[in-house]
């Protein structure tokens, strides 16, 4: 791993990190969504990087967030599950040859289409990660489908606003 | 060894998922109470659901060593309400007076025995018992199994008896309506082993189908009082003044397993006192 993609991910963890638990963590839009941007981190790491090093960093954003939020295990899950499910989420949108291998997932490299169906694929898994196991009862099956709705919808349209905030930073610079 | 070195490399993202997930599992269940009571509530089911399954399983292999169990257990008892009866039998006789009460003496013992051969196709019909002189069985002994009366001792090896089956012709067993004292004789003549005749009962006698036929207790073979079968229908007998009736055997002949021998503990005495009339005459 060279030292671009070393800096890239350590920022991004802190960041997503605090993002998450300093602001994100106390919203709750209309009582039904809440934005869960710990998923960006998974979604936003290169394609080629060796999937227990991803795995690795995934569970301890997780554990991270879990130890701040006072939910452990909970954050730390979702996050392995989702982390498990990116190769598969990026690869049904994607076709797979030598070319992706070294991209990291975004509006610019993949084109906004894609890039949109493989970004909003990942937060749907993982939002609906978090409330099933947060409920963890098929009693409650309602609530899970309308949380994970609108949290996917808000989560989604957030990090697609931080996608193009980043682009349009890029292209200045 | 680099074969195994080799299969941990291929599937490390398999270990190291599952581990992870192991851990967040671990920690979701012990440190969020809500998710922990649910996990044990499930688990419980699980689990209950589990060792029901192994034990309607399991069960049976003890079947066995729990049935013979039982039969001791069951003839302890049938001692312990015989004796009690004879012993309410001897105290409704007591005249209250000053003359001292000596407590009635215990009369029957109950020996359970497993039947190793039987047959019930032949008109005479015996059956062979594991226990024999060796542990107190004598000929004459009543032998009778958790639903009545199947026979009498016959002939006594050291470990192994002979026993006369009920189902055998000729052969005469004291019985009575259950609740009178309308005595008859017990005998089987034909080849069904589920149906006996019971001979020579008063013409006075009353009756319904159904009711029980149970041992008189006119003998030393048998206590009072234990079911012989019930009456399917009456038949008229040679003799205008007696009928017969045709009675369903409690006992099933062809699955008999384990039985109880009846020792008669006052049996020396009572023969004694016969043999003594005897030679009075």
């Amino acid at each position: 791993m060279d030292k671009r993609i070393a800096l890239h991910i350590s920022i991004l963890f802190i960041s997503i990190l605090a993002a998450q638990v300093l602001i994100c963590n106390h919203i709750l839009l209309f009582g039904v969504a809440m934005p869960l941007i710990t998923v960006y981190f998974i979604a936003r790491t290169p394609i080629g990087i060796n999937r227990n090093i991803l795995l690795t960093l995934a569970f301890l954003l997780g554990l991270a967030v879990d130890i701040c939020s006072d939910t452990p295990g909970l954050n730390a899950l979702a996050c392995t599950l989702a982390a498990a499910m990116r190769r598969p989420v990026f690869f049904a949108y994607v076709q797979n040859d030598d070319r992706v291998k070294d991209i990291i997932p975004n509006i610019r490299t993949l084109g906004i289409a894609d890039y949109c169906k493989y970004l909003l694929t990942l937060v749907a898994i993982y939002c609906l990660m978090i409330f099933s196991i947060e409920y963890f009862s098929f009693a409650d099956i309602k609530e899970i489908a309308v949380l994970t709705s609108c949290s996917t919808i808000l989560t989604f349209v957030l990090l697609l606003g931080l996608d193009s905030l980043v682009t349009v930073r890029r292209e200045r610079h | 060894m680099r074969n195994l070195l080799n299969f941990l490399m291929k599937y490390s993202t398999w270990f190291v998922f599952t581990f992870y997930v192991l851990v967040s599992l671990i920690l979701l269940f012990s440190f969020n109470s809500y998710q922990g009571s649910v996990y044990l509530t499930s688990a419980n089911a699980v689990t209950g659901t589990i060792n029901e399954s192994m034990s309607e399983v399991t069960g049976y292999f003890n079947l066995r060593q729990i049935n013979r169990e039982l039969q001791q257990s069951n003839a302890s008892l049938a001692n312990e309400v015989l004796n009690l009866k004879n012993e309410i039998k001897h105290l409704r006789t007591l005249v209250d007076d000053s003359i001292p009460y000596s407590r009635f003496p215990k009369r029957f013992d109950f020996e359970t025995a497993s039947v190793i051969n039987n047959s019930t196709r032949h008109p005479r019909n015996y059956f062979t018992i594991n226990k024999g002189s060796a542990d107190g069985i004598a000929p004459g002994m009543g032998i009778v199994d958790q639903n009545g009366v199947v026979g009498i001792v016959n002939v006594c090896g050291k470990h192994t008896s002979r026993v006369i089956s009920v189902l055998t012709k000729d052969q005469h067993f004291s019985v009575k309506l259950k609740g009178t004292q309308f005595v008859g004789s017990l005998t089987w003549k034909e080849k069904d082993p589920g149906t006996a005749w019971v001979e020579e009962i008063p013409r006075h006698a009353r009756y319904r189908i159904g009711d029980t036929i149970v041992t008189s207790g006119f003998s030393t073979t048998f206590p009072e009082g234990i079911p012989v079968g019930v009456v399917m229908s009456q038949v008229h007998g040679s003799d205008n003044n007696f009928f017969t009736l045709k009675i369903k055997l409690s006992s099933d002949f062809n699955n008999l397993t384990t039985v109880r021998v009846i020792k008669d503990n006052l049996k020396a005495e009572l023969d004694s006192l016969s043999l003594f009339d005897r030679d009075g005459d």
